[in-house]
């Protein structure tokens, strides 16, 4: 029981810190959630020697739920600076202009 | 000829309020989230631009949508869309409409000149660097691009209509012309982070195609005033559902 409760936050913990690399931004407080809740029952069910290893899950969990949580907070989501699109939605508008003048 | 008459006076209190209210220069920002696992993900900024075009003979509204993935998300799926439309800035009837996309490596050109004789449109289309397919296309009367629906929108007058009534109005896309159903469904007053606690118009979007899901899923909030201004936007579309909210407006 206490090897599978394991293997889970583990797995669930390599996952929340995926997503916390990624542009997940709060989905991966679900994986992170998961692996904190699994790591803290495995080490209920640990004896003292046994409790080092999910300790660690749990301390690297609660450190990615922090991170997700600061990038939320103090990091703002921009656009890119797009010279092409730019240059683009110009050419565009020309094209517009002569097609229109065309029309009449 | 009563029948008629009673149908063209509806129609003229219904969209004939003012078609002044599209103002040129209004920019509206948006952040677009997309719901993963029930979790809205800000994806993307999508904005609604006007502004006038002068030709040598005249003046057209440029009614303009673009977006743009967020940075972040710029390496794993890029999108760079434009829809715009160029159309009398009275009527809001459309004379040219461009659609340009860019979603992670798709892309494709779509232009439609709208004919002056008003029952059809010189469509001129191409997918990737495939070649260039051109088709005339036979449209009603009333038919107009999905830029200058959103637009034509702004310009009804709801306070005209019952809750629940609908209205539908055509849109032509992907060289198919669609009916799009408007049901009018009350005022609300919500939270919005550029106007605040603001009464808003209610309004439920279907379309007879398989791109918009659900029964009243996709949802529309205006300001409950002569701008019309569209703060949040609730979509239900086949690979999932998401939102657009008003984030500054100029």
């Amino acid at each position: 029981m206490r090897k599978v409760l394991l293997i889970l936050a583990v797995i669930f913990a390599v996952i929340g810190i995926l997503f916390t690399v990624l542009p997940m931004g709060t989905i991966a407080f679900l994986p992170l959630g998961v692996a904190v809740i699994l790591s803290v029952i495995a080490i209920i069910k640990s004896v003292d020697k046994q409790k080092n290893f999910p300790k660690w899950v749990l301390i690297v969990s609660i450190v990615a739920v922090l991170v997700v949580a600061g990038k939320q907070l103090f990091i703002k989501d921009k656009v890119a600076v797009d010279q092409q699109f730019k240059k683009e939605k110009i050419e565009k508008q020309q094209e517009a202009k002569k097609d229109l003048e065309g029309l009449e | 000829m009563r029948k008629s008459l009673i149908i063209i006076l509806t129609l003229f209190v219904v969209y004939g309020q003012s078609f002044a209210q599209i103002r040129p220069n209004e920019k509206l920002v948006y952040a677009a989230s997309y719901n993963m696992s029930g979790l809205m993900t800000q994806l993307a900024q999508v904005s609604m631009e006007t502004s006038i075009l002068r030709t040598t003979k005249k003046s057209y509204l440029h009614l303009s949508l673009s977006a743009e993935t967020f940075s972040k998300w710029d390496s794993f799926f890029k999108i760079r869309d434009l829809y715009e439309s160029y159309v009398n800035p009275v009527t809001l009837k459309p004379s040219l409409y461009n659609r340009s996309i860019y979603e992670g490596g798709y892309y494709k050109t779509e232009k439609y000149i709208f004919n002056l004789d008003g029952k059809s449109i010189n469509s001129t289309a191409q997918v990737k660097r495939f070649p260039i397919s051109k088709q005339v296309v036979r449209i009603g009367a009333n038919s107009v691009d999905a830029v200058t629906l959103i637009y034509k929108l702004r310009t009804v007058n709801f306070n005209a209509l019952r809750v629940g009534q609908v209205l539908p109005m055509i849109m032509i896309f992907d060289d198919k012309e669609f009916k799009v159903y408007i049901k009018y469904l009350g005022v609300q007053t919500i939270s919005t982070s550029v106007f605040g606690r603001k009464t808003c118009f209610k309004l439920s979007i279907s379309a007879n195609s398989n791109k918009l899901k659900g029964r009243d899923r996709n949802l529309i909030w205006m300001t409950d005033d002569a701008r019309k201004v569209p703060v949040l936007i609730q979509f239900s579309i086949p690979v999932g559902t998401g939102e657009l909210k008003l984030v500054s407006e100029r």
